[in-house]
């Protein structure tokens, strides 16, 4: 976070250049903007063209209706003309946008899918899903208003001038060196209010993460009776959003303001000059009107230049996010494209060490057998490791040091997906999507039938509780499986592992939360489950270790040692 | 409509800024009109005067010009500064309001809203509020001011151009953004609900990484996103191409008008009821009024999707009250015992899952409820936390429950819920959150029954360690202990723990069983526990063991 509010420049202008990569995807659509907008602006001169003759006519030469006719029929044709191209130009633009938005959007998404959780370290979760929704959505006017707009401040009002010149030089001289303090001054006021408008995108994603964060803990806010207080933290945060906001746009706007008030001069400027030399007889009213409807034409593009400077500016800080994450390395060790084996693999920890950064744990230099087969139990207390082990067995994360074999063959050289879909696993806090019961269920394999459904809400005991839900299978599960216990969850989550057909299995405190009655269901399935399997269970509960053959000891992130499922419950009562 | 009236009162407070932004915006129009207006004016008199040679007084219209010129440049800045402030104090004000509104609902009458939805709808929906007066309310009504000021400025010189004028005028800043609004109705509540959806799933796909990759689902997530993505794309590109014809109707309108007032204008100065130069002032005046027109469009196509949010916060911000509002009589327990008589509960209407339970836990009592789970343990706590409501008798301190305020119950009471949230910030903000005002040694105490005081002292940082997101640096176990030293820190008479020594090994949970008990004993019969657990160690607790 304070890395991005220092916000280097270095650092946008590599967002910057990503944006130019990704133009030239729609390189030939921005083409036909800019044409579209060309087209428009030579209409606007034969406009002005026409008006100023006709206007010429009337006062000059006090003519009737008849010479006027044909020039306000060719206004009208001008007029449906410059409409028609209005028109293409926005759906040429809703193209591109489209098109780059969807692009950018799709591979953004795989990215962070395919970074997965040992290359998303360190990132947290509300400000990705803001980059990849909200986030794409603000890189759209880069494309579509900032970049045509770029092209068109440098050649539009250097046609007009070509155009302008001719009849009038003075005023051509007037404009000619009004327009460079235009960008002169917006790069000086805009280099600026960059630098806080970058500040502004992290406030954002922060106060983002703030109001989830809120209200999702809203209930332990009403039990800590602190929902009033944080009702005024939510107003703090957002008069802090509000004030930091407002100094952005206080200076954002000044460059506007500069821009306004020279093309205005200029204008006015104009306006004088062309008077004096009206009333001295030596310009003729079609030339000077002319030139008096063309001033406010010329400042146009690089007014709009300046508008479109914001998008600029949200269009960069957005891509500061994108980009980085697009050109991010995925994880090392991901790459093997070893089939692994089909039968319930032997799996082998050699000097397996990981750190999940300062002293918060992991496990260290950690060597353990799990035989083809068997089924072994992984026992300790909180913060011992047992966790990352089972992170690093299914491959979630790499060992900094040593190796885990899978059949002798190391882990890393196996291909992860294949590897992935030998496997079965089941986390303390399972995941459910808010859909139905089933779709939850059929997430690892959605082709499974319906009789397998019903083998493994049996083989889960969780048979009884699908019957209790108001439309069975179709029930919809709300947010984090609410309106179900925690227990029951669990349950769900094993049936989910059960029908993916894996090899090896890893559960993490499966039987956690559940009651006696219900744990003896649960250990009884495992057993039946783990016939032809590899299974290591996470547990330190006497009933479900006794479902077991092995039991290995975590103590301070080493393997304490490893008994015979007899020996370590007769030690147990020993202790006791 | 109806969302309007009730936006605009919510944001009542907030009138002053939004009017003195309106005004800025109709002088800005004027300005910038009547400069258009008069240099036209001035140039053709000087070609006039030139012609003749006959004098002209050019210092009123270049002193005019002049100062419009300023008005204009100055004005726009000004205008632009108080809408936008405007704008974002009515986004403060709404944000607390839709928050104060949630709150009673939580959590009961949130459950059927997603909760990464709920947090984004509060967000991009009350952001997309902001269009509303910004981008909305306010343009309509500078646009609409401005339109009929405009025609009696006209009606003044030329009552056949005022006519032609009000014509074109009301074609474009009413006719067209009416059609526009026909069109845009339909893909802007589309792309507004789409874009919830896809915000939906790239949030389960971000919470849910893990168990979506070892699924083997991931890919078939992202294909769900990409379609989302795509389908919300084509919306918003359906939105652009209505915004072109927005634009390229107006471009066509204004030139149309153009064209027939300098025909009217050309026969109205043949006829001498027009000066020339009073012709050549009125064409630059319609053409630059348009611009108060062009601005209907626009604001008119972003109204649907903005009236979309504005329902989605207003149906969300509505969701009846899981519990009845609480009485007037303010009355107060004399003691913490607990009393359930025929109690029935449920978490979905009409699927009871407490029956008939009845039992008495006397103050300084603890009580242990065991049972499968699924039988409404959980649900039996959140009953006395007043989450949701319940039939038959509940009285606490000899009080039935119903009659209670909230804070009246919630003061009396500490819990460890099922499900307990930890914040974004240090261990020292979540536990403080328990009592505020606790001081170190209460601190160390509370840290100490929960089995944490070493592990604390481990961290680097200790207390002010961050917990992360989502409690993403702590394990489990260790989330559920802050959420116990939490509830310990606040020395509420009734303690309510739901599986407190969940995630915990034997040894641990020995520890914090014991200390639990012994903090009991401190309390000298002044604590009341109620506990639900099918933990064996945590019997040890009870005076009473209740089966459900």
């Amino acid at each position: 976070m304070t890395e991005q509010s220092g916000g280097t420049a270095q650092q946008g202008s590599g967002a910057e250049r990503g944006l130019l990569a990704e133009a030239r995807n729609i390189r030939g659509l921005l083409l036909v903007v800019v044409l579209l907008s060309i087209g428009i602006g030579l209409i606007v001169v034969f406009q002005a063209r026409l008006l100023a003759t006709a206007c010429d006519r009337v006062v000059m030469h006090v003519e009737g209706l008849a010479a006027v006719l044909p020039l306000a029929a060719l206004l009208v044709l001008l007029a449906t003309g410059r409409g028609f191209c209005s028109y293409l130009l926005e759906h040429t633009s809703a193209a591109a946008a489209a098109r780059v938005k969807q692009s950018i959007r799709s591979r953004l998404y795989r990215k962070i899918q395919a970074l997965g959780p040992a290359g998303l370290v360190g990132d947290e979760t509300a400000p990705l899903i803001e980059t990849v929704t909200k986030g794409v959505d603000e890189l759209e006017h880069y494309f579509t208003r900032f970049l045509p707009q770029l092209c068109l401040a440098a050649i539009l009002p250097l046609l007009f001038l070509i155009i302008i010149v001719p009849s009038e030089w003075r005023s051509g001289l007037v404009l000619l060196f009004s327009a460079p303090c235009i960008p002169l001054f917006m790069i000086l006021i805009g280099r600026g209010s960059e630098k806080l408008h970058r500040r502004q995108w992290s406030r954002l994603s922060r106060m983002a993460g703030h109001l989830l964060d809120l209200v999702q803990g809203l209930p332990d806010l009403i039990i800590f009776g602190a929902a009033k207080r944080e009702a005024e933290a939510v107003a703090r945060v957002s008069e802090e959003y509000r004030s930091a906001t407002m100094s952005v746009l206080r200076v954002a706007f000044l460059s506007a303001f500069a821009l306004e008030f020279f093309a205005t001069v200029g204008t006015a400027l104009v306006a004088v000059i062309i008077g004096f030399r009206l009333l001295w007889g030596i310009l003729s009213l079609q030339e000077g009107l002319f030139i008096l409807l063309m001033a406010p034409e010329f400042y146009l593009p690089l007014r709009n230049l300046g508008l479109s400077y914001h998008s600029r500016m949200q269009g960069v800080a957005a891509a500061e996010r994108i980009m980085p994450l697009l050109a991010r390395p995925l994880p090392q060790g991901f790459a093997g494209n070893l089939v692994p084996p089909a039968t319930p693999p032997a799996v082998r920890f050699e000097g397996v060490s990981f750190r999940y950064g300062g002293n918060r744990g992991g496990v260290s230099n950690v060597n353990l057998e799990l035989p083809a087969g068997s089924i072994t139990a992984l026992a300790g207390v909180s913060g011992a490791g047992k966790t990352t082990l089972a992170r690093l067995l299914v491959g979630m994360i790499r060992p900094e040091a040593g190796r885990i074999l899978i059949n002798g063959q190391d882990l890393t050289l196996l291909d992860p997906d294949a590897w992935r879909s030998r496997l079965a696993w089941v986390p303390q806090a399972p995941y459910f999507t808010a859909g139905t019961v089933r779709e939850n269920l059929l997430l690892g394999r959605p082709d499974a039938s319906e009789q397998e459904i019903h083998n493994a809400l049996e083989a889960a005991a969780a048979e009884q509780i699908v019957r209790q839900l108001p439309h069975g299978l179709e029930t919809l599960l709300g947010d984090r499986g609410a309106g179900l216990s925690g227990g029951e969850l669990k349950r769900l989550a094993l049936a989910r592992s059960y029908i993916r057909k894996a090899t090896l299995i890893v559960l993490d405190e499966p039987t956690a939360g559940l009651d006696p009655e219900n744990e003896r269901l649960v250990c009884l399935a495992l057993r039946r489950l783990a016939r032809d399997k590899t299974v290591l269970v996470i547990s330190h509960r006497e009933q479900t270790i006794a479902a077991t053959e092995r039991v290995a000891e975590m103590i301070d992130g080493r393997i304490e040692r490893v008994l015979s499922t007899a020996e370590f419950l007769a030690a147990g009562e020993a202790f006791r | 409509m109806t969302f309007v009236g009730r936006f605009l009162n919510l944001s009542r407070k907030q009138w002053p800024w939004m009017a003195a932004g309106v005004i800025l915006g109709v002088l800005v129009i004027a300005a910038n009109s009547l400069l258009m207006a008069i240099s036209g004016w001035f140039i053709a008199s000087m070609a006039v005067a030139g012609q003749s040679g006959t004098a002209f007084n050019y210092f009123f219209p270049s002193a005019a010009i002049r100062f419009l010129a300023i008005a204009r440049t100055v004005g726009r800045y000004g205008e632009r500064l108080v809408t936008h402030s405007a704008t974002f104090r009515i986004l403060a004000e709404l944000r607390v309001w839709l928050f104060k509104r949630l709150e009673p609902l939580a959590p009961a009458g949130l459950e059927r809203h997603a909760g990464g939805d709920v947090a984004g709808r509060l967000r991009a929906d009350v952001d997309a509020l902001e269009t509303l007066y910004l981008k909305i309310l306010a343009p309509l009504a500078v646009g609409t001011v401005s339109i009929a000021a405009a025609l009696l400025f006209l009606l003044w010189f030329s009552p056949p151009s005022a006519l032609v004028m009000l014509l074109f005028l009301s074609l474009a800043g009413a006719g067209l953004p009416i059609l526009i609004r026909r069109f845009s109705e339909e893909p802007g509540r589309k792309s507004a609900a789409l874009a919830a959806a896809l915000r939906n799933k790239v949030t389960e796909g971000a919470q849910g990484i893990e168990e979506l990759i070892l699924l083997g689902a991931v890919d078939r997530q992202a294909a769900v996103v990409d379609g989302l993505s795509e389908l919300l794309v084509a919306e918003q590109k359906r939105l652009g191409r209505i915004n072109g014809l927005a634009t390229g109707g107006m471009a066509l309108l204004a030139g149309c008008g153009g064209a027939f007032v300098l025909l009217i204008g050309s026969m109205q100065v043949h006829s001498q009821q027009l000066t020339g130069p009073h012709l050549v002032m009125l064409l630059l005046f319609c053409a630059a009024i348009f611009e108060a027109a062009g601005q209907l469009p626009a604001a008119l196509h972003l109204m649907p999707a903005a009236q979309e949010s504005a329902r989605r916060i207003f149906k969300l911000a509505d969701t009846p009250l899981p519990v009845p509002a609480t009485p007037l009589v303010h009355q107060q327990p004399h003691h913490n015992g607990i009393c359930f008589r025929n109690v029935s509960a449920a978490y979905l209407q009409g699927i009871p899952v407490l029956r008939d339970v009845s039992f008495d836990l006397p103050q300084g009592g603890s009580l242990v409820l065991t049972g499968p789970s699924g039988t409404g343990k959980s649900l039996l706590l959140e009953l006395l936390l007043r989450f949701r409501d319940y039939a038959g008798s509940i009285t606490v301190g000899g009080i039935e429950l119903r009659d209670l305020s909230r804070e009246t119950v919630l003061a009396m009471i500490a819990a460890v819920p099922q499900r307990p949230h930890l914040f974004n910030g240090t261990f020292r903000d979540n536990l403080l959150l328990g009592n505020p005002a606790a001081d170190d040694e209460q601190l160390r105490a509370a840290l100490e029954d929960s089995a944490l005081d070493l592990w604390v002292a481990g961290l680097p940082q200790g207390l002010d360690t961050l917990i992360g997101s989502n409690a993403s640096a702590v394990s489990g176990g260790e989330a559920r202990r802050i959420a116990l030293a939490r509830a310990l820190l606040k020395q509420a008479p009734i303690l309510l723990l739901d599986e407190p020594t969940e995630g915990l090994d034997a040894a641990t949970e020995r520890d914090v069983v014991s200390r639990l008990i012994q903090r009991k004993k401190r309390s000298s019969g002044g604590l009341t526990m109620l506990v639900v657990s099918h933990r064996p160690a945590c019997l040890k607790l009870a005076d009473a063991v209740i089966p459900l």
